[in-house]
């Protein structure tokens, strides 16, 4: 056996120069962005003693009466089912149009290609002008919020699939196909447990995101507790204004902790 | 007679197997052996048709089976039963489900998607099962089981789509040898006692003297030799394995190149 030298590594900027330049030209369009907007830092000192006064106004949150409370309760229950059915639908739809998207499924370049783009680009649109959109086409109300949700995660949620799909383990398939089993019972019976704790877990997820997404969307007029909070910040009822959050901050909350304990179970079994 | 008349495959500019014939009889064990690469894996994968050959014929008792397609083709290889080196179950399924997927050629699509197995089809897997000793572990997940354990899983997956040939691709290779044994063992029960053909990829001379009634030796996708075990010397043995020889026949040559190699650092 020959003897061999281990040659120790050299350190120097041909090594650690990319990464120092690339810290530096962060910083620089950091800058540049700062003067290009005009921000003030004066400015932002004057603005924090405002944000204060704002914040002594919401104090304490309170939504006055009775009656008033159980129109927020019924406006964030439409919230809620404007987010469970917006998902459900994406979820619904999302799922074949992975499948479509999957290149170890669909084996023509060119529907793979198509379905790729189009998901892209369907997908590059942001909910809040889906709503804008839907709100012209359906008129103003859950309905706008509902489709306008669907539309945003339909080609997000088929992005995600159609990936897990594509590094999931072949070999299962090759078993089942080896048994003398169809194509579209590998899929069923190959595929499928592989990618469904994956899904699952995403579509809880989205629920979770989209009651935040459900709320927004009702401020321009798609339904839900959104549209009360606009309505009270517009007419400077801080304190009511206040109450709306802290209802959305307690139910965020809420189905964070439910999802985490379905995630765990989901994942932990079949 | 499964019978293999002038079959080869090409990858590219590579013959991965170029021209072998082979007959082999109704229950027979025969033994593929030789190198890692000399085409055995590619050889059963085009029996079942998990491959395509680029030329050459595959016939059981006189019919073509090299151009079956849909039904028929999925009819064929339920009757060639295929067992993987990496044992090929779906791991998140429960055992028995994944020796169900044996029953699938034997089942329609309606009753299979939503997986309402027949309790006909639930008894034939569970009692596949209890003789590889393993029906205690119907419930239990594919993934969460043993290497000897998957193996023995997938056995029961082919056994219960009643083949008339099994084709083992490696079937011990990531096991130990305690293991490789019990799933040996199982295989030779299967060709003894219901008869079936049985062809065997195998790395391991020894496993291949021990279990098989015949040997075929494989080199750069060529058949080379062919005969019972007794006939296999030592000398053609090296010549089929070449640089490999010392690992299979590790009795011979000592421990080899296992000194630790000293290491001198350059400041």
């Amino acid at each position: 056996m020959s003897e061999r030298r281990l040659e120790i590594p050299r350190y120097g900027w041909r090594t650690h120069g990319p990464g120092f330049a690339m810290i530096a030209v962060l910083l620089l369009l950091y800058a540049g962005g700062l003067t290009l907007l005009e921000i003030n830092p004066a400015r932002l000192i004057t603005g924090f003693a405002r944000l204060g006064d704002i914040v002594m106004l919401m104090l304490p949150p309170t939504p006055e009466t009775w009656s008033r409370f159980l129109v927020y309760l019924d406006a964030l229950g439409q919230t809620l089912a404007i987010a469970f059915l917006g998902t459900l639908t994406a979820a619904i739809l999302g799922l074949p149009l992975g499948f479509l998207a999957a290149r170890n499924i669909v084996t023509s370049r060119i529907i793979h290609f198509l379905a790729r783009r189009g998901l892209d680009t369907v997908r590059s649109v942001d909910t809040l002008i889906w709503a804008l959109i839907w709100i012209n086409v359906v008129g103003l109300g859950p309905f706008a919020g509902a489709l306008a949700i669907a539309s945003s995660d339909v080609c997000a949620l088929a992005k995600l699939m159609s990936e897990a799909i594509e590094t999931a383990d072949r070999r299962p398939v090759e078993g089942i196909m080896a048994s003398g089993g169809t194509r579209a019972e590998a899929i069923r019976f190959g595929i499928l447990p592989q990618i469904m704790p994956v899904f699952a877990s995403q579509i809880l997820y989205y629920i979770e995101s989209n009651t935040r997404s459900a709320t927004i969307i009702g401020i321009v007029g798609a339904g839900g507790i959104g549209m009360h909070l606009s309505e009270q910040i517009r007419v400077l009822e801080w304190q009511q204004a206040a109450f709306i959050i802290l209802m959305v901050l307690i139910t965020v909350a809420i189905i964070d902790a439910i999802s985490r304990v379905l995630r765990r179970n989901i994942i932990g079994r079949a | 007679m499964l019978v293999i008349d002038g079959v080869s495959k090409v990858f590219g500019t590579t013959r991965a197997v170029d021209k072998v014939s082979v007959s082999i009889p109704a229950g027979q064990f025969v033994g593929v052996i030789g190198r890692s690469g000399a085409g055995k894996s590619t050889l059963l994968r085009m029996i079942n048709r998990l491959a395509e050959p680029t030329e050459g014929r595959i016939t059981l008792n006189g019919a073509d089976v090299t151009a079956l397609t849909g039904r028929e083709l999925r009819d064929w290889r339920r009757r060639c039963a295929m067992i993987f080196q990496q044992f090929n179950l779906v791991g998140r399924l429960d055992v028995l489900n994944n020796v169900l997927m044996g029953r699938l050629s034997h089942t329609s699509p309606w009753r299979a998607f939503p997986r309402l197995w027949s309790r006909e089809d639930r008894a034939i897997a569970l009692s596949a099962l209890d003789q590889m000793d393993i029906a205690g572990l119907a419930a239990q997940r594919a993934e969460d089981l043993s290497g000897g354990q998957q193996q023995r899983v997938a056995i029961c997956r082919a056994l219960v789509q009643e083949p008339e040939i099994i084709l083992a691709d490696e079937p011990v290779a990531s096991l130990d040898p305690r293991n490789a044994k019990i799933v040996m063992d199982a295989l030779l029960r299967i060709n003894k006692h219901f008869g079936l053909t049985v062809l065997c990829n195998l790395h391991s001379l020894d496993l291949a003297r021990t279990y098989c009634d015949r040997l075929v030796g494989m080199a750069q996708g060529r058949v080379v030799f062919d005969d019972v075990p007794e006939a296999l010397t030592e000398s053609v043995a090296r010549e089929l394995y070449g640089m490999e020889a010392h690992e299979v026949l590790d009795a011979d040559l000592g421990p080899g190149l296992m000194s630790p190699v000293p290491v001198s650092a350059a400041a």
